[in-house]
Order: C-alpha cells, then structure tokens, then sequence
C-alpha cells in the first residue's frame, strides 16, 4: 500500500511532468511577470526550427500557461501517442524554469489534445476496472507517465469494487487494477494500451 | 512563423537545421550557452549528433533519470523528418 501513497503524492503536484519536487522552495509566478510570453517566444523558436508550420496561441490560468497550438502541421507536432507534445512541455518547463523564483506550469497542447487523451484514458480504465470485478483478477496497465497514471488513480478512486496501485520503476512503472477484497488475487499481467 | 514563407528555410528538416534545433535547445537548458556545441557526423544509414557541454551543464541536458535527453531526442527524431536517415543524440562526457 506504501506505494499507492506515493502515487498520492504525486497526483497532488500541478505539474504535469511532475517535477516540482526538484524545487521545493521558491514562490510561484503568476500572470504579468512576462513568462507566458517568454515561453511562447521559445516555443516558436523551436517550431521554427524543427519545420512546423503551426501558431501558437497563449492563454494563462492563475500561474499555469497554456500554449495552444493550431496549423497544418498539428499532426506532427502532437506526434506518435503525444510523444512530440510532451517533449516539448517537458522542455518549456525546464527552460522556463530553470530558477527557483516564479516557477509557472506550462501546458502544450493543441486545441482539445489533451482533454481527449485524458477521456480516452479514463473509459479505458473504466472499462479495465469492471473486468477486474467481473472477473476477479488483476489487471496490469501498460508503463505510462506519472501524469496519466494519475488521471487513472483519480478516476477509478470512487469506483466501487476495485484499488489502484503502481508498480515498477521509472519509465517501467504501470498500475494494478485490484479487486478491493475477498481471496488474495490472481495476477495475469495482461497489458493494456493506452 | 514567418521563416516558413522564405525560400531561405527550404533546408528546415535538413543536417543543418536540425544541428541547430539541438544548439538552441542545449543552449536554452544550460547554465554556460557558450560551451554548447553540435556536431553532425553523417555515415551511411545515420547521422549522429554530437553534442557538447561544460562538464557542470552535462545534468541539465540528461535530467533526472535521462528525462531530458529523452525529451531532446524526441525533438531530434520529430525534426529529422526529411533526413533519410536515423537521427542519433549522443551526449559527450
């Protein structure tokens, strides 16, 4: 159960790439220090740079600042499963940064990405749970970011019937889905896609 | 945006933008953007990009658990999509 904690914890920080463990101290920015604009600024140098015919278009959120981006190159700029979108944010939040002091979120995403990508992965959860209920047996999710692994706890937190719990270390870490009581379960380890 | 309308930026996906991709990249993370350096080296099925530090930048530019690197070669292969060949990010101690 140790672990479920930690996963706890982790669902509790804003950040998607879940690095605000690395700087503890510091206060969060907020709208009007410039950063949103910085961001965006580096953002388009590095589209630029990498052949993407796509805009961006800033919004900002208390101290998140989302990056929306739109063009005929969409496509390629979310990438095979989110990979290029996620770089990409990952990066931003190192850059932007990359001090203490005024720590923003950046979010990268496009249009509706990441709402669906988040759906799809909680009907997909929900759909693995009541299998997990029907069928009395653990089901073991695909490795997935600590981000999506949290959209799951989250989801299936009130679901009757079933426990989550992550295993497995670094970019190898998935979740079990677990019958909440009765006999010691059967693993069968069958992964799922997300 | 507006390179894309330059007949310049017909080499975008190129050797040389991608080079450059990594340079503003690494540059961007970095604590000394001086010391950055890329190089191409090209041989028959891929182009290695070799990519130099100072020795105390060298955790900016992997990250914790290579997190960094790995986003950086996600960059390196979306941008190699007209380079006929593997795109590799070495990262030189």
């Amino acid at each position: 159960m140790d672990e479920r904690k930690n996963e706890a914890r982790d669902g509790a920080l804003l950040l998607d790439d879940a690095d605000a463990k690395r700087a503890p101290t510091g206060q969060d920015g907020q709208s009007g220090d410039g950063k949103a604009e910085e961001s965006a600024g580096i953002l388009e140098e590095i589209l630029d740079r990498m052949d993407l015919d796509v805009d961006v278009d800033v919004r900002e959120d208390g101290e998140k600042i989302v990056l929306d981006l739109d063009g005929p190159d969409v496509g390629r700029v979310i990438g095979k499963k989110g990979m290029t979108l996620d770089a990409l944010q990952f990066l931003l939040n190192k850059i932007v940064n990359r001090f203490p002091d005024g720590r923003r979120h950046v979010v990268v995403d496009s249009g509706d990405y990441r709402e669906r990508h988040d759906n799809g992965l909680i009907s997909m959860a929900r759909r693995e749970a009541k299998r997990v209920v029907t069928e009395g047996e653990v089901v073991t999710l695909e490795p997935m970011s600590a981000r999506d692994r949290r959209v799951i706890h989250l989801s299936l937190a009130k679901f009757e019937g079933v426990t989550t719990a992550s295993h497995g270390q670094g970019m190898q870490r998935r979740i079990q889905i677990m019958p909440a009581d009765g006999e010691q379960p059967r693993s069968r380890g069958r992964g799922r896609r997300r | 945006m507006t390179s894309h309308e330059d007949s310049a930026s017909d080499d975008s996906g190129s050797e040389d933008s991608v080079t450059d991709l990594m340079i503003y990249l690494a540059r961007q993370l970095v604590d000394e953007p001086d010391a950055v350096e890329v190089e191409a080296i090209e041989g028959d099925r891929a182009i290695v990009y070799e990519l130099t530090v100072a020795p105390d930048d060298l955790g900016k530019v992997i990250g914790r658990d290579g997190r960094t690197a790995r986003a950086l070669r996600a960059l390196l292969t979306a941008a190699s999509s007209k380079v006929r060949k593997r795109s590799l990010l070495e990262i030189l101690e």
